[in-house]
Formats: structure tokens, C-alpha cells, sequence
């Protein structure tokens, strides 16, 4: 590796060195007890798959050009040289953790590797080692979002088209329009996915619960974040703050989509406006008798996997489990659940990535969990989940459907006055 | 040539090494708070009713450890209990804690037994670190600090065996510890002859130098974790740097 170049990704590293990074880099006792808390070393024992493994790889370059350990003794804390080899084990580190972070909550220190991981991901984007259609997909998200204003006309014609199949979920709309967009002063701003999937039943439910809506004329998903660029995150984040603020909205829902809740919700401080995920409007709807489910319309034993980023990550933890006492009889819980579910191995881009093959092996402890409840459908809130859900049960061939927790609401949806339905 | 080696564990050496000591944790404590704030949250849901009390539970009960590694965890609560009464013992021995006598005792509270469970912990640490896959992980520095805590141990605890194993006890009197450890307290450092005319005057000697080593080591090893286990949980459960604490970017993804 060219000096330049290793100097360059050193101040890349160094710039990621805030008060919680030095703590994790300088506290790990390599215990081990993390090892097993990884769905991938649990789907495959190999330790490149565990958690200190992963850590240890940058906490090894931190004790050679950061710390004085590493530069007088080196080999004494195993100190590793940033060569081109070392940038592939970054990458090995990067790119099979899924920053699902169920390692801290099994860390007696509770050190966070997806942060850890954070360094690996920035220093693979200044040496040009990251996975491009990462790169690529969080530059188009950029570039959609600076010509909103020439394709805003098309983005309306074509909401105007899902009229008749967000009627046939709910008869009704509150305004003129079956999915408005540009309301100001809405209750709510709702940021969808690209695909009719993530809008469609949102708008039947915040039709039926007589809300004051607007869709975001942006999508939800954050490339960025996947790629771990704190630019590109902030920049794909900040469009729709700007739409919220100008709109003067009183909140922003993020579709079922865990990782732009999370940045919305959690990384981007404090804000004009409430943040929530959608999952959480749809309670709220239940517990307010604002909306109603009809009980048992979907038949069926029925269990819900927790989406790392909206629950453990999030906080959206009970939401989901009060809206499944509403709609069924037949909810069963998968184990272990909550805090402690397993990562179904789809996160940190590696849907986005493709990497099948990886993601397969590694969702092997998650196909054990969902053939353990024998359920006739997986519910879930999160679309690289649902994603990578339906690819599971598909390879290891398991007899049930996947399904988004707000299409199964929109399905239930029941009129308290009128009963039947259209 | 050995005397003079030996003043110089007993007197310069252990000046020397509280001052690395202390001016390794300050330099690295000041790393640590000098450094950007974190401006997000990175904690753990769902939120504790009270983060400060868990994050207290989670730094010194080890509850994950406890349902991980049993073992692991009974090894750990035993060596840092006994750390604890290590250190009292240690201030004992210098000052003479008159309200620790309300168990009766000579020399330190524990004695021997706080050296033997000590021993015994070290032991288990070390087994651990032989046996797959914790050898994988391990890295040169954790055997050097077992072996170092080890030698230190086994070097200072033979003061107390000794006195079980001989009726004549151990030939340095406890008031002849008192005396050295005072001395270097008060700047006034010397060795008492109740210590440099004993034949064990080599096991003594060798127990500085290994606590002297211990000491220069450790700010630039992973045992800082005494410092920086309860902040650490307390980001984890919300106490520091809880959800929606401050303004701030993306920088935690």
C-alpha cells in the first residue's frame, strides 16, 4: 500500500476516534462471550464470524498507529500493519456483520461493533474497496433527491394510479386525495419505500383512522447508512427533514423499513417534528379505537420476527405484539424474541449487496427458530427483512408466507359502524 | 550488586512506577475526554426504568457472563471481590485500619485466602485461555498480564502461606511491612533491617518489582476496562448519551 494512501485512510480512522470509539477500541478483555451471540458464527462456527474477531481486526490496526503499546511493543497486543491483505480481513469484518448489535447487549462492557465496524466501513470507501452497488444505490438516492423537482408531476400521476388499490383496501379516503401528497400543516408526514407494496396499505390504514396525511415525495430507505458513509447518510436524512419542516408536519413516519427508522429516529438529534415508525401510528390508531382489526380474518398460526434495527436498535418493541392482539388468536412468539431475537442475517447492506449464498448460510439459526413454531405466516416490519425472510424459507424450504405486519393491518381493517366491508 | 538492585525495586523503582502509572491513566483519561462527544445514542432497547442503577448491575454482577459462561462469571466475581480486599488489605498493611479489626486479624483482612483465591481465579483465567475458542482470540498481552498478576500474587501470598506452613511463621513481621510501605508514603522511603536482614528478602523484593511492572503496564493495557466498564454501560443503557440527547449527524452508522 502506497504511504499516501494508508495516510490517508489513517486520518479517515482517526476521525471516527469520538469518546465512545476510544473506550470500545481500548476496553475489550476478549472474554469471549460474544462469540456465540452472532446469528453468523451461530449458523457457522467459524471466529472470523464472531463479534471480537471482527472488533479485533480494527483494534489491532488502533493499537499500532494509535496507542504506544502498539508502536514500542507490537507484538505484545497482536498489532497489525494496514497493508492490502488487511484491508481485505476489513472487508471479511465489514461485510458479514450485519450491525444487528446483539453482541452489546451479551458484552459485559456492551461494546457496540457495529461503531466499531463504522471505522472498517469508512476506511474500505477511502481505499475504494467498498461494495459498489452500495456506492452506487446511496449516490442515485442523492441524485433522485435533487431532481424531486422536475419528476415531482410524474411521482404524482403515478400515486394517482394506486387509487383504486388503496380503495379496495379501504373504502374511503380522508381528503380529496386517496394518497395526497404536498398537505401542509398534515399530522403526519409518511415516508414510503419505491415499490406500491410499502404505500398501499399505509395509506388504507391512515385513510381509515381519518388522518391527516402526506407522502414524502422521497423514499425511506438511506444507502448510506448501509455503506456507512456519514455524509451520504445525512444528506439521503436531511431531504425529507427539509420536506417535513417546509410542510410543518407534526410528525414523520418511516415505512416498515429498520434502518431508515433508525436514522431518523435515533441518529439524525433533535428535531421540529415527532419521529416514528409506522408500526408504532398503527398502535397508537388501535389503542385511540381510531382504526379496527376484524379478529381471525387472517387465518392462521402466526409469528412476528423482530427487525434488529426497530426493536433492539430502535426501541419498537412492544407495538408490534399489542397490534397481534388485536388482529389474531394464533400469535405465537419465536424464541428467543424481543432483545434477544436473532439478526435474520439481511442487514448492513447485505440484501442490497446480493451475497445470497453468505446470507443463506447465515440465516440458518433463523430458519431453525421460525421451523421450531411451525407458523403458517412470518410477520415482520422491515423490508430488508421481509426480503431476506422470503429467501430463507425458500432455501431451507419451509412451508409458511412472509408477510409486512402493515399489509396483514390493512387486510384486517374493519369499519366499527359498518361492518361490511367493500 | 544484589543490595543495590534490590534497593532500587524496593525505593526509585516503585516511585517510578506509580509516576508512569499515574501519568499513563491521566494521559489516556484525557484521550478519552478530549475526544469528540458522541452526539447520538447507541443504547440498547428496551430502556431501563432506571439506565444508572443497570448500568451499576451490568458492571459489577457480570449478568450477561453469569448466563454465558457460569464458570466464567463465579471466577471473575471471586477475583475481583478479592482485588478488592487486596487493595484494603494493602492500605491496611500501611496505615492500620483500626475499624477492620472488628474482624480479628493479623497482617491484612483475608490473609492468605484473599492470595489463595486469587491463585486459583488467575489459574482458571489462564486454563481458559489455552482451550479453543477463547486461545483463538486471545492475543500475546493476555497471558503476559495473567502470568505478571500471577507471579505478583503467588510472591506476595507466600508472606501469608508461610505463616500457616511454619510454626516459626514468616520471619518479617507485619510492623516491618508497615514500616517500609509507611516510608515510601510519607517520602521518606527506607527499608526496615526487619526486611533486608531476612532470608526472604529476594521473595519480597521480586513481589515489588512484579507489582512495579504491574503497575507501569497497566494504562496501556486492555485492564483500563476499570475505568471505562461503568461509562461504557451506561451508554449502552441510555444513562450516557441517551435516545434524542443532543443535536448531532449519523455518525454512529
Amino acid at each position: 500500500m502506497e504511504p499516501e494512501v494508508r495516510r490517508e485512510l489513517l486520518t479517515r480512522f482517526d476521525s471516527r476516534l469520538n469518546v465512545a470509539m476510544r473506550m470500545y477500541l481500548d476496553t475489550c478483555a476478549r472474554c469471549g462471550v460474544c462469540i456465540r451471540s452472532c446469528h453468523v458464527y451461530a449458523s457457522m462456527p467459524e471466529l472470523k464470524y464472531s463479534a471480537v474477531h471482527r472488533a479485533e481486526v480494527i483494534r489491532k490496526l488502533f493499537k499500532r498507529y494509535f496507542k504506544v503499546q502498539g508502536r514500542v511493543w507490537t507484538s505484545l497486543g497482536d498489532s497489525a500493519d494496514l497493508t492490502d491483505d488487511m484491508v481485505e480481513t476489513i472487508y471479511q469484518a465489514a461485510y458479514s456483520c450485519t450491525g444487528c448489535r446483539r453482541c452489546m447487549v451479551h458484552c459485559p462492557f456492551g461494546i457496540d461493533t457495529q461503531m466499531i465496524m463504522s471505522i472498517a466501513k469508512l476506511l474500505l470507501i477511502a481505499g475504494g474497496r467498498e461494495p459498489k452497488v452500495l456506492s452506487m444505490l446511496a449516490d442515485m438516492s442523492i441524485q433522485k433527491g435533487k431532481a424531486t423537482a422536475e419528476t415531482r408531476a410524474n411521482y404524482a400521476r403515478a400515486i394517482e394510479q394506486l387509487r383504486d388499490e388503496v380503495l379496495s383496501r379501504w373504502r374511503e379516503a380522508h381528503g380529496e386525495k386517496v394518497v395526497p401528497l404536498d398537505v401542509q400543516d398534515a399530522n403526519i408526514l409518511y415516508v414510503a419505500l419505491a415499490g406500491k407494496h410499502s404505500i398501499v396499505p399505509a395509506a388504507a390504514i391512515m385513510n381509515a383512522a381519518g388522518e391527516k396525511w402526506s407522502l414524502s415525495y422521497y423514499e425511506a430507505v438511506n444507502f448510506g447508512a448501509f455503506l456507512g458513509n456519514p455524509e451520504k447518510t445525512r444528506l439521503i436524512a436531511q431531504r425529507i427533514i427539509d420536506e417535513a419542516t417546509r410542510l410543518r408536519v407534526r410528525e414523520v413516519s418511516i415505512c416498515e423499513c429498520g434502518t431508515a427508522y433508525r436514522v431518523m429516529r435515533h441518529m439524525m438529534g433533535a428535531l421540529p417534528f415527532r419521529v416514528t415508525s409506522f408500526t408504532e401510528v398503527i398502535a397508537r390508531y388501535l389503542r385511540e379505537g381510531r382504526i379496527t382489526l376484524a379478529r381471525n380474518r387472517i387465518k392462521g398460526r402466526i409469528t412476528y420476527h423482530d427487525p434488529c434495527q426497530l426493536a433492539r436498535n430502535g426501541g419498537v418493541i412492544e407495538e408490534p405484539r399489542y397490534i397481534f392482539s388485536q388482529m389474531t388468536d394464533d400469535f405465537v412468539e419465536m424464541q428467543p424474541n424481543r432483545t434477544e431475537n436473532w439478526c435474520c442475517g439481511g442487514g448492513g447492506g447485505l440484501v442490497a449487496i446480493g451475497e445470497k449464498d453468505f446470507r443463506m448460510r447465515s440465516g440458518r439459526v433463523k430458519a431453525d427458530q421460525i421451523k421450531a413454531v411451525s407458523p403458517d405466516i412470518v410477520s415482520t416490519a422491515c423490508e430488508n427483512c421481509h426480503s431476506q425472510l422470503t429467501d430463507i424459507v425458500g432455501h431451507y424450504t419451509i412451508n409458511t408466507n412472509v408477510r409486512f405486519l402493515s399489509d396483514m393491518v390493512a387486510e384486517s381493517l374493519q369499519d366499527p359502524l359498518a361492518p361490511v366491508r367493500l | 550488586m544484589q543490595d543495590r538492585i534490590y534497593s532500587f525495586v524496593m525505593v526509585p523503582m516503585v516511585y517510578a512506577a506509580l509516576g508512569v502509572f499515574l501519568a499513563g491513566v491521566i494521559v489516556r483519561g484525557m484521550k478519552v475526554l478530549l475526544a469528540p462527544r458522541q452526539h447520538t445514542t447507541l443504547q440498547i432497547f428496551p430502556a431501563p426504568r432506571h439506565p444508572r442503577l443497570r448500568a451499576l448491575a451490568d458492571t459489577f454482577l457480570l449478568p450477561t457472563v453469569r448466563t454465558d459462561r457460569p464458570a466464567l462469571w463465579f471466577c471473575l466475581m471471586l477475583f475481583h471481590g478479592a482485588l478488592v480486599l487486596l487493595v484494603i488489605g494493602h492500605i491496611e498493611l500501611m496505615l492500620g485500619i483500626r475499624a477492620l479489626q472488628i474482624f480479628p486479624h493479623q497482617g491484612f483482612l483475608g490473609g492468605g485466602l484473599v492470595g489463595l483465591v486469587l491463585t486459583i481465579a488467575l489459574c482458571f483465567f489462564l486454563v481458559s485461555r489455552f482451550r479453543t475458542p477463547y486461545r483463538e482470540i486471545s492475543v500475546p498481552e493476555d497471558y503476559f498480564l495473567l502470568l505478571l498478576l500471577l507471579v505478583t500474587v503467588l510472591t506476595g501470598s507466600h508472606m501469608s502461606w508461610a505463616s500457616y506452613i511454619s510454626p516459626a511463621g514468616f520471619d518479617i513481621a507485619v510492623q516491618s511491612h508497615r514500616e517500609y510501605l509507611s516510608s515510601l508514603l510519607v517520602l521518606r522511603p527506607s527499608v526496615p533491617a526487619g526486611i533486608a536482614g531476612s532470608p526472604h528478602y529476594v521473595l519480597v523484593a521480586l513481589h515489588i518489582f512484579f507489582a512495579n511492572c504491574f503497575l507501569m503496564f497497566l494504562p496501556f493495557s486492555k485492564i483500563v476496562h476499570t475505568f471505562f466498564a461503568l461509562p461504557l454501560n451506561l451508554i449502552r443503557r441510555g444513562g450516557l448519551y441517551g435516545a434524542r440527547s443532543t443535536p448531532g449527524t449519523a455518525d454512529a452508522l
